[in-house]
């Protein structure tokens, strides 16, 4: 069947051309199969029946030439026969009473069964809605019956030679006539004859399990004797080859004759024994098994067109109301079936095996493509692949389940995948199991992988090198230098062995990257922080305990590794001052904050204030008052990087300290530093502001006690007193320069503190400024102009003055 | 199977977070081509869509072109958008690499 295009008409079909012979089964008078049958068929040759294309053309006839319409009989036949089906139409609608008992004549079935359906072809005619394609053969066996009145199917079909001799009323056929029939077959029951077989074979099997769900399939039992009896005394002769054809071969066939010939099929000739136990469903396993469910879903389907096609053979009796009704619920039915078959048609086209095959390349794919599921959110997942993981996590930052640590990603693709298994197959725990078992497997090879030693270098014995494997994604490397433990040491010496070199900038910034790396496992052991609960059980708190005791390790390693407590010369720059004055050291400062403790925190602020001077935001920093700023780039960049990285820290610190805290920083920078060269920056200024700001807000909530508040205004005044030969020289730039805001607010900061002695010695200091703000700001567009003032009104009002009385 | 190397794990997760985002690929040849980026491999080949040519008055033959598929080779530069990188975080990548690598080089 190779070459036949299964869609062109005239070849999908299954004509069974001996299908109606069985009609003569209850007629003794013929020739029993047994009689006639020399087992030659079985005999013949077929070994080379694939070369029957190369003889009758195949192939390549097919695939060059377009085929004509010349042998398209069906196609040709279908218009005759729609034209008189519309003949029978008009026909019983005009005479609809009496039409039934003259088509009973003809057939002399008892009941009016069976036959009798052919002679409705109209009743069936209104039941096509939108399926007639399904039931495109159909027509066959209405037509048969208005013509032959005898012969369904056979004139109707393109292979239709022997039909036409068919009714030619001789019982019995000579072999030379079945040859000859079977010539006119062609190429086509040579190759369509074994699946038929095997369906057979197969039927029994189907029905019992596959389509037990279709009820409206007769058993051929039922089936049986009507069709005996309806090709009864018409019967054609060519009973003797009706055997292959399944659907009248049926097992339990009432009638005799038909018992007699049941048995045939399986007790043949010995040579045809192999084939059946080919064709026996129970032995064939698997993919074997599995083949003949295709030609057997055809058959079902000319099956059910068969009971239908029989069944409105009943309605002849019928009143008009219940025709309707029936023909209705055939409609129903035809439909059903038609869903069914169309769901069906590939079934059992898989067999587990290809199924699981599938399933494991997909899930391999998926593990390929998200890494393996069991990592995430592990290290593991976040060594291989930190930056995306951390990244995502921080965009998904508003996800619905915050709980889910850093990943969602495998669970919404393989675990799902599972589940979604699980939930469609309910009934069956196989399918579930098996993609479970899956799941694991691919878990356990992709774990094998990697645990894999990876040998990059092969040793041959008694070779003189390695032999290194190279890759796409591994190169070869082409030096291969390891270095030595003591190597390593000699490069990083401790600071404490070298004091000398504590000022070299490489060591700072390993101490700074050491640092960093710290934080990094702080920050990871903080994910893993046992969730609180609410009765912790020994075994939690067990864990708590771990958890805090490796806390606190670390957070000693970060101490030490910030060398806060490093005794440094007099002449030395104190390590974390060092620290502080790389870009890097800077950003670092939010997340040690983060994670030291207070008293940690309020170390480094003392450190920061004691150190102010050398910081090389002020050292190199100071701004002439009456010059045109002159910073560099990079200066101006890290006092930019300080005040948005430190100074909140400091801030926040500062922002939570007692009155006393505040003192002893105002008191250092007293005692430590030199105020002119702070107060001439803009860290030092910010740092003051902050201090001096912070115990106002402390005098303004007023919890402090007496005798604190005469410490801190001791301290106060005292700090005035150094500042004030300083105060005209703060101020950065010329007035033009607009960026003394800083300045005016810590000229504020200090007015509100300041008693109406100082308040006074500071106007007479900074009144220049204030006047030629004043007088610029007049020249300047309105907005910048009172920009300018609101500044300088930072200052006036805090010591209740205001620049509209300067006006 | 063979772990990809350091740099390129980094690469390929930065990389990763960019997807979908709009770059700027600048080719040996002077051509630069902007496009949302939709995946990167190992060798930096890099596929982008609805791309537009900057210059496309000099390469018109470019104009109708909708998508492409740029060898890694032939990149010199790929310009970023700034708020899709989070420097930090990809300074804290680059250290853990470079961790990684020290501990398997011992």
């Amino acid at each position: 069947m190779s070459g036949h295009n299964m869609a062109a008409p005239g070849f999908g079909q299954h004509h069974d051309p001996f299908a109606d012979l069985s009609k003569y089964d209850d007629d003794m008078d013929a020739l029993e199969f047994e009689d006639g049958y020399d087992g030659l068929g079985d005999q013949l040759d077929e070994t080379d029946d694939a070369l029957n294309d190369d003889t009758f053309g195949g192939d390549e006839a097919f695939a060059s030439v377009p085929v004509g319409k010349d042998f398209d009989f069906f196609g040709a036949t279908s218009k005759v026969t729609n034209a008189m089906e519309e003949e029978h139409a008009r026909f019983t609608r005009q005479q609809p009473t009496f039409k039934a008992p003259v088509q009973h004549a003809p057939s002399a079935a008892p009941a009016g069964y069976g036959y009798a359906s052919h002679a409705y072809p109209p009743q069936i005619r209104p039941a096509r809605s939108g399926y007639e394609k399904y039931q495109e053969p159909e027509p066959e066996l209405k037509v048969d019956a208005s013509i032959w009145g005898t012969a369904p199917k056979q004139t109707a079909t393109p292979t239709a030679q022997p039909a036409p001799s068919a009714p030619s009323a001789r019982k019995f056929m000579s072999l030379e006539e079945v040859e000859a029939s079977l010539r006119a077959q062609a190429t086509r029951p040579m190759v369509t004859q074994p699946p038929q077989a095997q369906v057979h074979a197969q039927q029994q099997f189907q029905q019992q399990q596959h389509f037990r769900q279709e009820p409206e399939i007769q058993p051929p039992q039922a089936r049986q004797p009507a069709q005996a009896q309806t090709g009864g005394p018409h019967g054609h002769p060519i009973t003797i080859l009706q055997r292959p054809s399944s659907k009248h071969a049926a097992p339990n066939a009432p009638s005799p004759l038909s018992q007699q010939h049941q048995p045939q099929p399986q007790s043949q000739s010995p040579s045809v024994a192999p084939t059946q136990i080919l064709q026996n469903p129970n032995r064939a396993s698997g993919d074997s098994g599995r083949v003949p469910q295709q030609p057997a879903h055809r058959h079902q389907k000319s099956l059910n067109q068969q009971v239908q096609a029989m069944q409105p053979g009943q309605v002849g009796n019928l009143s008009e109301q219940d025709k309707a009704a029936f023909l209705e619920a055939e409609v129903r039915r035809a439909k059903r079936n038609h869903k069914i078959h169309m769901l069906s048609r590939d079934n059992g086209l898989m067999t587990p095996h290809d199924k699981s095959f599938i399933t494991r390349i997909q899930l391999q794919q998926l593990v390929s493509a998200t890494g393996d599921p069991s990592e995430y959110g592990t290290d593991a997942a976040l060594n291989e692949d930190f930056y995306y993981q951390v990244h995502s996590s921080l965009k998904a930052a508003q996800r619905p389940n915050p709980n889910a640590p850093l990943n969602n990603f495998a669970q919404t693709y393989l675990f799902q995948t599972g589940n979604r298994h699980g939930g469609m197959r309910r009934h069956g725990r196989g399918p579930e199991n098996h993609v479970q078992r899956m799941e694991q497997q691919v878990q356990r090879a992709v774990e094998a992988a990697k645990n894999k030693p990876k040998n990059k270098q092969l040793v041959i014995e008694g070779s003189l090198g390695k032999i290194s494997f190279s890759n796409a994604k591994t190169p070869k490397p082409l030096l291969n230098i390891k270095r030595t433990e003591s190597g390593s040491e000699a490069n990083r010496p401790p600071s404490s062995q070298r004091p000398v070199s504590i000022n070299d900038r490489k060591v700072a910034l390993r101490a700074i990257e050491d640092v960093y790396m710290i934080l990094m496992k702080m920050e990871d052991h903080e994910r893993t922080m046992p969730p609180p609960g609410a009765n912790p059980t020994p075994e939690v708190q067990q864990q708590v305990a771990e958890w805090h005791a490796v806390a606190d390790k670390l957070n000693n390693q970060l101490w030490d590794a910030l060398k806060i407590h490093e005794q440094v010369g007099p002449n030395q720059v104190h390590p974390f001052i060092t620290f502080l004055s790389h870009p890097k050291g800077k950003k670092a400062v939010p997340r040690v904050f983060r994670v030291l403790s207070h008293e940690q925190r309020t170390t480094i602020l003392t450190l920061i204030i004691v150190h102010l001077d050398q910081l090389d935001v002020v050292q190199g920093a100071q701004v002439q008052s009456g010059e045109p700023i002159n910073l560099s780039a990079g200066t101006r960049e890290s006092i930019e990087l300080f005040s948005m990285a430190v100074m909140p820290q400091l801030f926040n610190l500062l922002a939570d300290a007692e009155l006393q805290i505040v003192t002893a920083v105002l008191g250092i920078i007293i005692q430590r530093l030199n105020i002119d060269t702070i107060a001439r920056t803009r860290i030092g200024i910010s740092m003051l502001t902050m201090i001096l700001s912070r115990a106002e807000i402390i005098k303004q909530a007023g919890v402090a006690n007496e005798q604190l508040w005469q410490q801190w205004a001791a301290t106060f005044n005292t700090f005035f007193n150094h500042l004030e030969p300083t105060l005209s020289y703060i101020f950065p730039g010329t007035v033009t320069s607009g960026e003394d805001i800083y300045v005016w607010q810590f000229l504020a900061a200090i007015g509100i503190g300041a008693s109406p002695d100082e308040q006074q010695r500071l106007v007479l200091a900074v009144k220049d400024r204030v006047m030629d703000t004043v007088a610029m700001a007049k020249t300047l567009p309105a907005d910048m102009g009172k920009q300018r003032l609101d500044n300088v009104n930072l200052f006036m009002r805090s010591i209740g003055l205001d620049v509209e009385l300067l006006q | 199977m063979c772990a990809p190397s350091a740099d390129e794990r980094l690469r390929n997760s930065f990389f990763k977070t960019l997807i979908d985002n709009q770059v700027t690929v600048e080719l040996k040849n002077d051509i630069q081509i902007r496009g949302t980026l939709k995946s990167v491999d190992q060798y930096l080949n890099i596929k982008l869509d609805d791309i537009s040519v900057l210059d496309d008055l000099k390469y018109p033959h470019l104009s109708s072109v909708k998508n492409v598929f740029i060898r890694g080779s032939v990149v010199r530069y790929v310009h970023l958008p700034h708020n899709a990188v989070d420097v930090t975080l990809l300074e804290d990548a680059t250290r853990r690499e470079a961790a990684n690598q020290a501990q398997k080089a011992k």
